[in-house]
């Protein structure tokens, strides 16, 4: 067990009496060095999370602790926190190199101490010519970089990060994901990061915490979260996914990870298999397939297989991305391109999965054993 | 557009060259432009400029305190003043006033003015309102209400005189005191006002970002807020030392005549003296003292990047 570099324990933040709480009750921690996502749907309550924990909003209730003391309390200023936002916030009335400094200004640093360490941020950030530019003349990517590099220059204990993609463009953003990300790890710093890019959180994130109406739903790896969706909301959120309704028949022995293999029925398809927690026999859950992992098949196959048919056909390259009918049902599906040309509109196409990639969502149950 | 019309081929013409087509719109664009503006032009130039002319002849005119008006040209109406120490004394004390009252009502403004601007409130138009609302009374009803206030016998003093604090009336009325109190009053609405719409440049989150870099609060204000602000503190500060350097009831009424400002030395060589030609030098001189103050408040302003 790795020490953690902060732990939020029932950290609950209620904007008034009687209405619901905007953060319900959160308890998380975060390793040293980590880079950990809080992603959500807008109004979830992850910038409120954040900005507990940078001391600009007070807890209701809930405590924050870094390094193992209690922090709550301490006004903002003397937290060390290094906060970059959403729109950045760089002081208008100072050039570049001001703002980089006013953190070290603060702290007393004495001058030669303090241009060494401007020009060294900059340096990280590969904006050390820009020293001088008044703040006004860069632009919304070199800003943002300066903004990091402001948060950096004091060795902040946790690097907070607020949406710090959103105001950028399109291809920009890709490339300050990496920046980013590759600066966290050289720099070593812990960082909470507020998204609502689910692309984002699973690109960067050594851990994502997905966040819904004011708790965390799941809090795990990139990997875990889009394999092992514990809720719903989850599988829902993260990526495209493919829901059935599944009564869960027999356990048919261990699978990987501690996991067991199930047979289901699913309803109106028939009897596929697929893997969960053990001890789900008997009940009925929600399962989730995900799209790439849907395969669709023009000529009926073996086994069961789900019937439909297809409705859209759009050509990725290395496959074929199918949207198809099968009763109520619209699914999104995929099928290799070598086989057998592209198929029409119209036709008819069966899908079918590898037991090992349906999961049975635990949070899901529906009815309980019979 | 006749012309383009009644030939046809203009627009479509072979031998146009580039760009003719755009300094004909342009063209077209500075007429309508100039038309709509002709109106304030035009009442600006009957009402301001051309009186304005007048008093500046109307300095150089030979007269004196007899109400007599010779056309001429002196320049004994500037020479006098200038070298007359009491003249040098009531120019000091006016620009002394202007910028008392001017720093004392930025700084009792200022507050009210940042409350307004950032306030989320559903009241905040009504409150704004409130705060402005002392215009919808004239200056002279308000400067009465000043005179019962701060009277021998008026609020200040006998509540004083209650608790026991004076046995003897503070002097607050008659003198520069009870003028700068009055007048820093009645000056709040607009310098909250121009405060207020020189509170833009600036966003919590500056302040929010100052702090989680390690500033303290007052800190903050130092180092972020007031910059910030500073240009909206500098066009406040500039409207009040003007409005009150050129104000004359209030330091007629509260000064009760002990206070001689140019605006009310202005007065009484108008209406008492009937000296028009040694007025007008004095309002021309006042004039003068504007225009260095706004010289020197847009280079100041230049010099903070507004």
């Amino acid at each position: 067990m790795n020490t953690s570099k902060l732990s939020i324990i029932d950290l609950t933040k209620r904007y008034a009496p009687g209405l619901d709480p905007a953060v319900d009750c959160l308890s998380m921690s975060v390793q040293e060095g980590h880079l950990v996502a809080l992603l959500g749907p807008s109004g979830c309550g992850k910038t409120t999370t954040l900005r507990m924990v940078a001391g600009l909003m007070d807890p209701t209730a809930g405590s924050i602790m870094v390094d193992g003391k209690d922090i709550t309390q301490t006004p903002v200023h003397q937290r060390g926190m290094g906060m970059v936002f959403q729109s950045y916030a760089l002081f208008p009335h100072m050039d570049v190199a001001q703002n980089v400094a006013f953190g070290l200004q603060m702290r007393k640093v004495g001058a030669k101490e303090q241009a060494r360490r401007v020009t060294e941020a900059l340096d990280l950030v590969k904006l050390g010519h820009l020293a001088s530019r008044r703040v006004k003349e860069l632009s919304g990517g070199q800003q943002q970089r300066i903004a990091i590099a402001r948060a950096l220059v004091v060795e902040p204990t946790l690097l907070l990060l607020d949406e710090p993609l959103s105001n950028l463009d399109a291809k920009l953003r890709e490339t300050m994901r990496t920046e980013i990300r590759s600066i966290q790890q050289r720099t070593g710093a812990t960082t909470l990061f507020v998204t609502h890019d689910q692309d984002e959180a699973l690109d960067m994130a050594d851990r994502i915490a997905v966040m819904n109406a004011g708790i965390i739903e799941q809090y795990g790896p990139p990997s875990e979260v889009y394999e092992r969706p514990q809720t719903h909301f989850v599988a829902d959120f993260i990526g495209q996914a493919n829901f059935f309704s599944a009564a869960v028949l027999s356990d048919d022995g261990a699978a990987t990870d501690g996991e067991r293999s199930y047979t289901v029925d699913v309803e109106g398809f028939g009897r596929f298999g697929a893997v969960g927690a053990s001890g789900l026999a008997g009940s009925t859950h929600e399962i989730v397939v995900r799209p790439h992992r849907l395969k669709a098949v023009l000529r009926q196959p073996a086994g069961t297989a789900i019937e439909g048919v297809i409705e859209r056909v759009s050509y990725t390259g290395d496959s074929l991305s199918l949207g198809v009918r099968a009763g109520e049902k619209e699914l999104l599906a995929q099928m290799p391109t070598s086989s057998s040309g592209i198929p029409q509109i119209g036709e008819k196409a069966y899908l079918s999965w590898d037991a090992a990639d349906a999961f049975i969502i635990p949070g899901t149950a529906q009815g309980g054993t019979q | 557009m006749s012309t383009a019309t009644r030939t046809g081929q203009v627009p479509a013409g072979p031998g146009l060259a580039p760009g003719v087509l755009e300094k004909a719109k342009a063209k077209r664009d500075r007429r309508t432009y100039l038309a709509l503006l002709a109106p304030a032009v035009l009442g600006l130039f009957v009402s301001f400029v051309l009186p304005l002319i007048y008093m500046i002849r109307m300095s150089f005119n030979e007269g004196g305190p007899d109400g007599v008006v010779e056309e001429g040209f002196t320049l004994q109406h500037y020479i006098d003043p200038l070298t007359d120490p009491f003249f040098w004394q009531v120019t000091l004390d006016t620009f002394r006033m202007g910028v008392v009252v001017g720093v004392l009502c930025v700084v009792v403004s200022y507050p009210v003015a940042m409350f307004l601007a950032r306030s989320t409130s559903k009241y905040k138009g009504l409150l704004t309102a409130a705060a402005i609302a002392p215009l919808l009374t004239s200056a002279v009803v308000r400067t009465y209400g000043w005179m019962v206030i701060l009277g021998d016998n008026g609020l200040v003093n006998s509540s004083l005189k209650g608790m026991g604090l004076i046995t003897e009336p503070l002097k607050l009325t008659n003198n520069m005191t009870g003028v700068t109190i009055g007048l820093v009053e009645i000056f709040m609405p607009y310098a909250i006002l121009a405060m207020i719409s020189g509170f833009g440049r600036l966003s919590p989150q500056l302040e929010e970002a100052a702090s989680s870099l390690g500033a303290s609060k007052f800190k903050v204000f130092l180092r972020v807020t007031l910059p910030l602000t500073l240009p909206g503190v500098l066009t406040a500060f500039l409207m009040v030392f003007v409005l009150s350097i050129s104000t004359f009831i209030t330091p007629r009424l509260l000064g009760g005549g002990a206070v001689q400002v140019l605006a009310t030395e202005i007065y009484d060589q108008t209406t008492g003296l009937l000296n028009w030609p040694f007025a007008a030098a004095l309002s021309v001189i006042l004039l003068v003292l504007f225009g260095v103050i706004v010289g020197v408040y847009q280079r100041l302003t230049r010099k903070i990047g507004a």
